[in-house]
């Protein structure tokens, strides 16, 4: 019943749906939730640039590689310039992202712009890393996002200690030598790994309920940081496989979409459950 | 008829009455640290904007901007309930929310064959600043057949412009105390409920008013960025308001005509997309603004009065 092709997407959406989940438990213990909304606006601007790139250098426009490099390079990039930017006086972290956030989106408007007035500039291709195109995924990007997850997955047991003591108190972290700056970028460079990954998942937009939705799911139940990164892989890779498999009961129904509903719908009602658990505990 | 009267004010006219609207209601939300609001709420009008069409049947503009308003005020409430029932911040809850109205916005529009709403994903996106212009016959060159003659979202924008000043002008005083002291708001009375009800809706009309005419790209880029622009000169918030919009006009205007007349002088003849581009100098403007700033305080010496707190 299921077919080889719904095998590989399912395989990719759960692999996905665990590394996103895993690595935002972590992203939102650190308070840095709209930095995953920045990397993906940012990638937006690389993508084009990418085609721009491709087409001068006459490796042509299309070249999945070179797109990749550019979109990370951009969403690295805007990522990283948050904190320094919140920093400055009066502007704050809300500030920062948002300032952000509209520069690299409006960016990615204009250069878009230019790939799409190019002859060759078919939008066809481009036009999909909007929204995501998960049924379009092949055994190539499956064996990306696995060597992807296993990196991931290893380099947060490793800084997993680390990661949460700058967490949960940055000063104590700092005297105690553990090193605040070099912590914070591995954690961006990880969420940008799982952005840019994702774009071909989820698209610019939902890839951050990838990473956000599930992480606050688990984060609703008590545990250490460890536990709460575990079941959140775990809610992703549930809930984005019950998305692929409405979708594809539903043809009509994209794939981006189902599992970003999916994984709101637990939220939701964990949220639900969570207050109704804490009111009969005040009562008793 | 001139092609710029016919392409280049509308367009410019929009962009103004966009950033008077947006910039105004901005402020509170930059106070408040909020300016994140505006980015979650521009994503999260797009079911509305299908559920408008699929309720009432029409492709009336009326039914789709109701929608976009309810979805917008839903996403503020649902992230409200959020924060306050789970242990997170008003960022996560806002990316939660505004992800889930997003994915079924355009869910909606996949599965619903609505289709024929008129709606691309990517203008809703991008927006549409190049396709208000008017059109008047030959014969008919005078002011008023011009102005007759705007496109409908210019006049929604001017009333969403108007009632967001008139809100910031007569709740000022309470608009100020919630912001700086909620508690103090809370317990005194001083500023009840309704008047930051009041603020919400006219913040979300403003936004999907400017949604509807420039695109989300530009009002994430026009809520935000005046108000951190003119926040390190300003000395009150009547001074930050008036700064802001004082700053962002000629920085938009002056974006706007580049992304629409400089690739002709490159050689190409194709512009660029007008709103990525004022949203990108208004960004640009931020940083810009904080390092004059800077500047400025080290030689009129510290302690003078950008160090004061706006009030």
């Amino acid at each position: 019943m299921i077919g080889a092709n719904t095998m590989l997407v399912l395989a990719g959406c759960a692999l996905f749906g665990a590394v996103s989940g895993a690595t935002g438990t972590f992203v939102l213990a650190r308070r840095r939730a709209l930095v995953s909304d920045v990397a993906g606006h940012a990638a937006l601007p690389g993508i084009a640039s990418g085609f721009l790139l491709g087409e001068v250098t006459g490796l042509g426009g299309r070249s999945p590689a070179l797109l990749v490099l550019c979109a990370t390079i951009t969403a690295l990039f805007a990522a990283l310039c948050v904190a320094p930017l919140a920093r400055l006086r009066r502007l704050g972290d809300d500030g920062a992202t948002a300032t952000m956030l509209a520069g690299s989106f409006g960016l990615g408007a204009a250069l878009l712009s230019i790939v799409q007035s190019h002859a060759s500039g078919a939008q066809g291709g481009l036009q999909t890393l909007l929204l995501g195109s998960a049924a379009a995924m092949r055994t190539s990007d499956v064996v990306v996002l696995t060597v992807l997850s296993l990196i991931v997955v290893a380099t947060l047991t490793v800084l997993a200690r680390g990661l949460a003591m700058v967490a949960f108190d940055e000063e104590h972290a700092r005297v105690a030598g553990v090193p605040v700056r070099a912590l914070d970028f591995a954690l961006i460079v990880l969420l940008v790994a799982c952005v840019v990954a994702g774009l071909q998942v989820a698209g610019v937009v939902l890839v951050v309920a990838f990473i956000l939705t599930p992480a606050a799911t688990a984060r609703l139940f008590a545990g250490s940081l460890r536990v709460t990164a575990l079941r959140a892989a775990m809610l992703g890779t549930a809930t984005a496989v019950a998305g692929v498999l409405a979708s594809r009961v539903l043809p009509t129904f994209p794939t981006g979409s189902a599992m970003t509903l999916a994984a709101s719908l637990v939220f939701f009602t964990a949220l639900v459950l969570h207050r109704k658990h804490k009111f009969a505990e005040r009562v008793a | 008829m001139n092609a710029f009267l016919a392409v280049d004010l509308p367009a410019l006219v929009a962009l103004l009455l966009a950033i008077i609207a947006c910039a105004t209601v901005g402020n509170w939300l930059v106070l408040r640290r909020e300016s994140l609001a505006a980015d979650a709420t521009a994503h999260a009008v797009l079911p509305g904007l299908v559920g408008g069409y699929l309720v009432t049947g029409t492709r009336s503009p009326w039914a789709m901007l109701a929608g976009a308003l309810v979805a917008g005020l839903l996403t503020i409430v649902l992230a409200r309930f959020v924060v306050r029932a789970t242990r997170t911040g008003a960022a996560t809850a806002l990316g939660v929310v505004c992800t889930a109205f997003f994915a079924l916005g355009v869910a909606l529009l996949e599965t619903q064959g609505a289709r024929q709403v008129d709606l691309d994903p990517s203008c809703v996106l991008f927006g549409s600043l190049e396709t208000l212009f008017v059109a008047t016959r030959e014969s008919e060159s005078s002011l008023l057949a011009w102005v007759t003659a705007l496109p409908r979202p210019i006049w929604t924008l001017t009333a969403a412009a108007m009632l967001a000043v008139l809100a910031s002008v007569i709740f000022a005083k309470e608009f100020a105390i919630r912001a700086f002291d909620p508690s103090f708001a809370r317990v005194s009375g001083a500023a009840p409920r309704w008047t930051d009800d009041t603020r919400v809706i006219a913040t979300t009309l403003a936004i999907v008013a400017a949604f509807e005419a420039v695109g989300s790209v530009l009002v994430i880029a026009l809520v935000a960025c005046p108000a951190l622009a003119a926040a390190p000169f300003a000395r009150s918030v009547r001074g930050q308001m008036l700064l802001s919009i004082v700053i962002a006009m000629p920085i938009a205007i002056a974006a706007y005509l580049a992304s629409a007349h400089a690739p002709m002088w490159l050689g190409t003849t194709n512009p660029l997309n007008a709103a990525g581009t004022v949203a990108c100098a208004l960004a640009a403007a931020v940083p810009l603004s904080h390092g004059v700033a800077r500047i400025c305080q080290r030689k009129f010496h510290a302690g003078n009065a950008f160090n004061r707190r706006p009030v």
